[in-house]
């Protein structure tokens, strides 16, 4: 039992870095910086379930923003529908996400390494034309419940009302969805996804249910995502099917990659290219265009300069400025 | 900055050294010469500049004209430091765009806003934030169906009926087919009005909707070909629009239906794109005067452009639309007690106290008024594409339809009838 | 034995038959031929991007995103030289040149320093190089209605009463005639069977003392030359928006679905069948708004298809 409880110097940092969040970014950051920084806590809830999936299955999921997508569109319909809280919409949205993985992962799971991703990707690709035929709810009739004009208001959780308590809320939301995936990994499953990353042959001659773990994994990377998008709903009050296109999903992917699928600080970076990057570059002028490019060269030179990520890297440096250290991590 | 226009730079900066002094006189604000040297009045602006397209001509063509506004005196002698940001077409971007600009700068008003997705984000935050928006450059329902933002241009849904009123009465349409977006508050909101216009005239009218994430839209073509139409209303942006048409012309089309359009088609790159078959056939609403009018408030705007401008900010209807929010909120401006002029809630009454502001490049009074829908702009002209421009067809005229009823209300209440 | 053989031609033929004849029921004849005319033209794109990405992942193991950009940039290019009054083959070339030049500039350049890397991440670094090429146009470009038009779309052929240019025909015959001409290619010439060799076993066929890099160089001048080609076509029958040319790809993976990335004659015929489908979608009342799901659904389906069967065991390679 010690094992599960452990936490490794790697954990205190996150939990330092989570504290820090919570008890000094909002005060600190202006209106402007609190919507940043809280869609990027959502999205960092999103790639934490992508990079979880290919570090530790060597499954790729280019659907993961599509996965967004269906968590807000539950979370806003639940919302105009019924008078739940805004946890109840959360947990519901979820909850239903996972299942909604799970029915993907199903049939992809046949398929391994490039036609997996492609299979999701296609997935991506049918969820960007049904969000932007069908849109998001705001409080029209109907099933699809979307009305024009100004849309009904989006309830936030009582304790978060302010956009200070909303960041503390989903960088807390964030913390336990990293510590879900920890969890799993100390436990039954983790020891299974080791196995089968290893090799699926050896992992089934030990017994072990190859495509229950597997559709377990889709699972929770789809309820990690539309928890994401709830909050996300909540941070904005509506959706925008231009946030949830098929290239975003690839994009997530990519800078997963690039920051480091192994470790929270990779997400944690993935999470800062993806939303804090392209913010500083807008405050500091650069033309959006412009920054496409200057934001695709990273991409590239950081794919080509450091395969184990950029945290991979840091944390690869930091080990070699303390030997004795790095090599009691290794 | 862009290929396509150095040329015209190029071409621009050898007019201005050639011709400096034949520069025309510009009239702004207080018009006074002088320099403002005052605290600065902050107010702020959103376009949308990004892949699907540059929605940035109200807010160059509003920055132009408080330049010369600070430059000519500025509103008591105070200049207006004018923020703006690009929402991207993103709606989070949207969002911080409008959390900048509203609650982390203490801004008076939000004017020349264009933008696709930004009103929809943020309609909400205006609301909550008291701050008044004269957006210019909308397409979208919550620009003119919501307490805190107007807009000077028309948007689909008017410049749709106005367009199909037109064909209706010159060029004896029954049915029309309105092909727009698949977007709720844009293609599915505009058309709705044209079925309910066509219907209060005895004919009839078909929705024929195109998934903004399709590429293809010969389909749609075809779908209203088969819908029975005789008439076909391009509710598009305009590379959509090209698409339609060329797609028409492949199948040689253009005679066996009327061809019409709202604003959008108003672009003077549209007649060369278009090519010469189309001279002469198709019928574009102009939500606010065409350049061809050129009455004394378009030439001080081109003027304004000139002098205080960019030489590439484009001179189009957005970017009239954008001087004119930039001109009357000035105006609004002006007429208030200058210890208030700091004060959002004061600034917004004193714009929503506007009412029957004029100007050549507009058909009827500008107005805002206290109201939870904001629609000031329903009358334009009619033109048609040919070649190397446009032709007026029909002068100003004002817009016949149900949905006008609670506008036309407010306007009598306000005395402007 | 023939069932086996042709069972999935037949079932092919059956599906096709069925879809059209249910969504075309009812509607006029001149209709439903429109529709199956103008579903040939954008299934012959879908198909052409899918022959690309397929054409260069067999020979060097890259799954190319950024095929849709650089066709952009061609067919951009080939706009602003028309603008300037350049003769108008010039401009054509131009495309052709543009888009071959870029996507040479990252097989070359770039792909060798991802050669290591897992097939997906080599796959999604080309997404960053789409980003770059994309961001580069909408800057040198600003937002404008834009347009191209080939000499060929004056021409047509009426057919039961409907009118089809001979662009339209060119782009049918073209997407043909390229799928025979790489096969004809990968069959007889030394190239060819290198390739195949790539295609077979990489790092056998390194061992056995296959040039590669000449070999990758010209099957990304291939993938640059029909990125060209599509961009071309995109842009004069579609639109010339650089945006919507770009992301083409990913109904051109679809089409490349189709043909398990290997089999281009099935390709081709998957991106066909997807473009006519997607526009008899728009015959149903129902499904119309939604008809641009139709390659992504195709593809998936025809995945499970390839999969039925097969059961999860010991897995070779990708």
């Amino acid at each position: 039992m010690r094992h599960l409880f452990h936490v490794t110097p790697s954990g205190w940092a996150g939990l330092a870095t989570a504290a820090f969040g919570i008890l000094v970014l909002p005060s600190l950051a202006s209106s402007y910086w609190l919507s940043v920084f809280t869609s990027m806590g959502c999205f960092l809830l999103a790639i934490a379930g992508v990079a979880f999936m290919y570090a530790r299955l060597g499954m790729v999921s280019l659907t993961q923003v599509g996965l967004m997508g269906v968590g807000g569109w539950i979370a806003l319909r639940l919302n105009h529908a019924f008078d739940f809280p805004f946890e109840v919409n959360l947990a519901l949205a979820a909850t239903a996400t996972m299942i909604f993985g799970w029915i993907l992962a199903l049939p992809a799971l046949r398929m391994r390494g490039l036609y997996l991703a492609l299979v999701t990707l296609m997935a991506a690709g049918g969820l960007e034309i049904i969000f932007a035929t069908f849109q998001f709810p705001n409080g029209g009739a109907g099933f699809w419940g979307v009305q024009t004009g100004s849309g009904a208001a989006f309830r936030r959780p009582w304790i978060a009302q302010s956009p200070q308590a909303y960041l503390r809320y989903v960088i807390a939301c964030a913390l336990l969805g990293f510590l879900c995936i920890e969890l799993h990994r100390r436990l039954q499953p983790g020891r299974a996804w080791a196995l089968i990353r290893r090799s699926e042959a050896a992992a089934m001659a030990a017994g072990v249910n190859v495509t229950l773990y597997k559709t377990w994994a889709f699972g929770i990377a789809g309820l990690l995502g539309g928890a994401a998008g709830a909050l996300l709903a909540g941070s904005l009050g509506l959706l925008d099917d231009g946030t949830f296109r098929a290239s975003e999903s690839v994009m997530i992917f990519a800078l997963a990659v690039v920051g480091g699928a192994h470790s929270w600080q990779g997400a944690l970076i993935a999470a800062v290219l993806y939303k804090v990057l392209p913010a500083l570059l807008n405050i500091w002028g650069v033309d959006a265009n412009l920054a496409f490019v200057i934001f695709g060269a990273g991409l590239l030179h950081a794919v080509i300069t450091a395969p184990q990520g950029i945290a991979g890297q840091v944390l690869e440096g930091l080990g070699r400025l303390s030997p004795k250290r790095g090599a009691k991590d290794a | 900055m862009h290929f396509a226009r150095t040329i015209g730079v190029a071409g621009a900066i050898l007019t201005l050294s050639l011709g400096t002094q034949a520069m025309a006189e510009v009239s702004c604000g207080m018009n006074t010469g002088q320099a403002a040297t005052g605290a600065p009045i902050l107010v702020g602006g959103i376009y949308g500049n990004a892949a699907p397209g540059d929605w940035s001509s109200s807010t160059d063509s509003a920055a132009a004209y408080f330049a010369c506004v600070n430059a000519n005196g500025g509103i008591h002698g105070r200049p207006v430091d004018y923020r703006v940001e690009n929402d991207q077409w993103n709606p989070e971007a949207a969002a911080q765009a409008a959390a900048r600009l509203v609650n982390d700068t203490p801004t008076v008003a939000m004017v020349g806003n264009g933008s696709f997705i930004e009103m929809a984000v943020n309609a909400n935050t205006y609301e909550a934030a008291g701050i008044m928006v004269m957006a210019s450059a909308c397409a979208i329902s919550e620009c003119f169906e919501t307490p805190n933002i107007v807009s000077t241009n028309q948007g689909p849904l008017s410049s749709n009926l106005g367009a199909a009123q037109y064909a209706v009465e010159e060029l004896g349409a029954q049915h029309v087919a309105c092909i727009g977006l698949n977007i709720p508050n844009n293609g599915i909101w505009s058309c709705q009005a044209v079925q309910d216009f066509m219907r209060s005239r005895g004919g009839d009218a078909t929705a024929v909707l195109i998934n903004p994430g399709a590429p293809d839209v010969n389909s749609a073509l075809l779908e209203a070909m088969a819908s029975g139409a005789d008439t076909i209303l391009i509710n598009q942006p305009a590379g959509i629009a090209l698409a339609i048409l060329s797609a028409a012309e492949e199948q040689d089309l253009r005679d066996q239906f009327n061809w019409i359009a709202p604003t959008p088609l108003y672009d003077q790159s549209v007649p060369a794109a278009v090519g010469a078959y189309w001279w002469g056939h198709i019928y574009v609403n102009a939500e606010l005067a065409p350049l061809e009018v050129n009455g004394p408030d378009a030439q001080n705007w081109i003027a304004v452009l000139d002098q205080y401008g960019q030489p590439d900010d484009p001179r189009d209807s957005f970017g009239q639309a954008g001087y004119l929010s930039a001109r009357f909120f000035t105006e609004a401006m002006l007429a208030m007690d200058p210890a208030q002029l700091d004060d959002r809630a004061a600034v917004g009454a004193a714009i929503r106290g506007i009412s029957g502001y004029t100007s050549d490049l507009m058909c009827g009074p500008y107005y805002v008024g206290d109201a939870d829908f904001h629609m000031p702009n329903h009358a334009g002209y009619m033109v048609k594409v040919v070649e190397g421009g446009f032709e007026i067809v029909r002068e100003c005229y004002e817009y016949d339809s149900p949905y006008f009823e609670p506008h036309i209300a407010l306007e009598t209440q306000l005395g402007l009838r | 034995m023939i069932l086996a053989r042709y069972g999935n031609w037949l079932l092919w033929a059956l599906l096709m038959a069925g879809l059209i004849g249910f969504f075309g029921w009812g509607g006029r004849p001149q209709m439903v031929g429109l529709f199956i005319a103008s579903g040939l033209a954008v299934g012959s794109l879908y198909a052409l991007a899918g022959i690309g990405i397929v054409v260069l992942y067999r020979a060097t193991g890259v799954l190319n995103f950024a095929g849709g950009a650089a066709g952009a940039a061609g067919a951009m290019t080939a706009w602003q030289l028309t603008a300037w009054g350049f003769w108008e083959p010039l401009g054509w070339l131009a495309c052709l040149l543009v888009a071959t030049a870029i996507t040479l500039f990252y097989g070359r350049l770039i792909a060798p320093r991802l050669a290591w890397r897992e097939t997906v991440v080599k796959a999604v670094a080309t997404l960053g190089f789409a980003l770059i090429i994309l961001g580069a146009i909408s800057f040198l470009w600003a937002d404008d209605p834009r347009s191209i038009s080939l000499p060929t779309d004056a021409i047509g052929v009426r057919l039961l009463g409907m009118r089809i240019t001979a662009t339209r025909l060119l782009l049918f015959a073209a997407s043909i005639g390229i799928v025979l001409g790489i096969w004809l290619f990968l069959a007889r010439t030394t190239i060819g069977l290198q390739m195949r060799a790539l295609a077979n076993d990489r790092d056998l066929a390194a061992l056995m003392g296959i040039p590669i890099l000449r070999v990758e160089t010209i099957a990304w001048g291939i993938a640059g030359l029909l990125a060209g080609f599509t961009g071309l076509m995109f842009a004069d029958l579609i639109r010339l928006e650089p945006s919507v040319i770009t992301f083409m790809v990913i109904p051109g993976i679809a089409a490349a679905i189709c043909g398990r990335l290997e089999n281009l004659a099935v390709v081709l015929i998957g991106g066909l069948s997807m473009g006519v489908i997607e526009n008899m979608l728009t015959m149903s009342p129902v499904l119309r708004g939604v008809r641009p799901i139709a390659p992504f659904v195709i593809a998936a389906l025809v995945l499970l298809y390839y999969q039925r069967g097969q059961r999860l065991t010991f897995g070779g390679r990708d």
